[in-house]
């Protein structure tokens, strides 16, 4: 991905995450808000109570009033009694009221100046029942009702009506704050709405704008795998005809090296046919005319030539080893495969019959175990499996008894078949060189011109297959063969 | 051989030293009719078809034929030679060339070659198989060609 996607990708993230903690604050303001509007509207309906309490307080006054008004008039018991409960009600009343403004200093001093007036006003009202009881019979007494008793109940209701006027003006300022509060829980009400349109829109926007990518880069992907088939069958085509031209030039090459080699060895053999009476004349003259034989022309006859003449004929025999080894694989190159079903185990146990024999001689096992079983082509696999187990013979260690071991396994889709010997093994240097041609390892104390594992490898190739050696020196080798299990006709 | 006249040995070979060592090796097995080296195909067909001393128009003849020539292939020369209308259709075709490959000796042989001999490089092997080819060559019959008039 590019610096500046991944740029874009974590502001996305970021920007998301934003807007969820905008919206959890948004949230627990409004539970902050509602909870205030809450606490206002108690506060609302505690006013409305006091309000309540001191209304009652005014009503039981007005009442003690007229019970005692009552007595004054008929003298009966009755009113009497009714002033006191109403008196034990104001009482009760003050108290109740003087509960409900303990939050409140100013009303509690009003109440208690409320409170002070009602005292004094049902001290004189006591007094003149006092009064009308012990005159009960005189009419003269004195019925009126005193100036100052009226200003005591005038100051009273003004102390009443203030604490009521008190209340209400509380009441109207507390319904403001409620007011407010109700207001400004919409505001956050609708702050919320916004936040969450805006969270769902750049969601939604980030969302789509990643599926957006998903597809384009699928298509992309999609072209790219495209044009690496057909990149693939293109340079396919084209190893397969580099592959034809190196065959078609290794056996050009290869056959026409062998003209000439036909004449190298042809005179070479004239040659060595010439020498002979060439000897025979020296031996004469050696017989005949001693002076005319020096030791130089003797040597030339008798030694350098014959020499000369050996060592032309063994390089030349060995120039036609090598041009046949190529020849060889070019033809095995070239030969038409045809796979079939076969039975591995019975393949590697006709091999290992064949070299019965020499295993007897050095004294030397061959153990099999199970291979699965492989749809290839008979021959080719047979020279692969052939050519590794005889090298195994070839190079076990003088002096160990030796052990080789042919297994086969299945590893993921592949056929795994394993050549293991307990010989003289390969430096590590020369595992990969000694599958090229002409190219061996360690002393050269075995026949042979480097061809063998050359020609496994080019087998194993054609067969779809791979080959590869493990080995510690003087602890033996494994070649480890990996094969399809089914060779796709061409 | 013929009474008439002698077979002359056509040699058609590219390659000199080749030529010298098949002659050798042929006069060593006791042949001593006329050999004639052509080292280039196209020469090679103007003697064959069209040589007044050539075999169209004068005696019998057998042909050494090897197979990669600088100019022409060997096949195209025997193809011609073995063609139903050809008048040296029945003179005897020795192929022998350094290949040996399966398709090629095939390929020879429907085209009519009688023999198809392999050059071995081992030359112990190639002296005797063309000392063997002598025997064989002073044993066989070659027809007389048509002459055309």
């Amino acid at each position: 991905m590019k610096n500046s996607e991944r740029r874009i990708s974590r502001f996305i993230l970021a920007a998301i995450v934003g807007g969820f903690l905008m919206l959890l604050a948004v949230g627990v303001s409004f539970l902050v808000v509602l909870r205030q509007t809450q606490v206002s509207a108690e506060w609302v309906a505690h006013t409305q109570e006091v309000a309540a309490s001191l209304a009652e307080l005014g009503a039981a006054i007005e009442r003690s009033e007229t019970a005692r008004r009552g007595y004054l008039l008929s003298a009966d018991e009755r009113f009497a009694n009714a002033f006191e409960q109403l008196a034990g009600e104001i009482e009760t009343r003050m108290d109740a009221v003087d509960a409900r403004i303990t939050d409140n200093s100013d009303q509690q001093k009003r109440l208690a100046e409320l409170r002070q007036l009602v005292a004094t006003h049902l001290a004189y009202a006591r007094d003149t029942l006092q009064n009308r009881r012990r005159a009960r019979d005189d009419a003269t007494a004195k019925m009126t009702f005193d100036r100052d008793d009226v200003d005591v109940i005038r100051r009273a209701r003004a102390a009443a009506a203030e604490m009521l006027k008190a209340e209400e003006a509380l009441l109207v300022e507390r319904r403001a704050r409620q007011f407010r509060n109700v207001q400004l829980s919409y505001v956050v009400l609708a702050l919320s709405g916004l936040v969450f349109v805006a969270l769902a829109a750049g969601t939604i926007w980030a969302t789509r704008r990643n599926v957006h990518a998903l597809a384009t880069a699928g298509a992309r992907l999609q072209l790219l795998n495209e044009d690496l088939e057909s990149a693939v069958a293109e340079r396919t085509t084209e190893l397969q005809r580099a592959n034809d031209e190196i065959q078609r030039f290794a056996y050009i090459v290869s056959h026409d090296l062998r003209s000439p080699l036909v004449n190298v060895m042809g005179f070479t053999s004239e040659l060595e046919v010439a020498t002979k009476p060439l000897t025979e004349l020296i031996e004469k003259a050696r017989e005949e005319a001693p002076d005319l034989v020096t030791e130089e022309v003797r040597l030339t006859i008798e030694e350098d030539l014959p020499e000369a003449i050996g060592f032309i004929r063994s390089s030349t025999q060995k120039m036609d080893r090598l041009i046949n080894a190529i020849l060889h694989l070019s033809r095995a190159g070239r030969r038409v495969l045809s796979p079939e079903k076969l039975d591995m185990n019975a393949l590697v146990a006709g091999i290992a019959d064949t070299l019965q024999h020499r295993l007897q001689e050095l004294d030397a096992e061959i153990r099999i175990e199970p291979i699965p079983t492989l749809v290839t082509d008979r021959l080719a696999i047979e020279q692969i499996i052939s050519n590794l187990v005889e090298n195994s013979v070839k190079y076990l260690k003088p002096g160990r008894p030796g052990l080789i071991k042919v297994r086969g396994r299945q590893h993921s889709g592949r056929i795994i078949i394993e050549v293991e010997d307990n010989g003289r093994g390969i430096d590590p240097r020369d595992h990969e060189r000694i599958f090229d041609l002409f190219r061996r390892s360690g002393s050269q104390d075995q026949p042979g011109e480097g061809i063998g594992l050359a020609h496994v490898r080019a087998l194993a190739y054609r067969l779809g297959g791979t080959i590869e050696c493990d080995s510690t020196l003087d602890e033996g080798a494994t070649f480890r063969l990996s094969m399809p299990p089914e060779l796709q006709k061409a | 051989m013929s009474s008439h006249q002698p077979v002359t040995i056509i040699m058609i070979e590219d390659d000199e030293g080749h030529a010298r060592l098949i002659e050798k090796n042929i006069r060593r097995a006791g042949v001593n009719n006329p050999v004639l080296h052509f080292v280039e195909g196209t020469a090679a067909v103007e003697f064959l078809f069209n040589s007044p001393e050539g075999p169209t128009h004068n005696g019998p003849a057998l042909v050494l034929l090897d197979l990669n020539l600088p100019d022409m292939s060997g096949t195209d020369i025997l193809k011609r030679m073995k063609e139903e209308t050809s008048p040296l259709r029945r003179t005897p075709v020795v192929v022998l060339t350094t290949t040996d490959d399966k398709m090629e000796i095939e390929r020879c042989y429907d085209l009519g070659a009688n023999v198809y001999i392999t050059k071995p490089v081992e030359y112990e092997s190639f002296a005797q198989a063309i000392r063997q080819l002598g025997l064989f060559i002073s044993v066989i019959q070659v027809p007389e060609p048509e002459i055309e008039a």
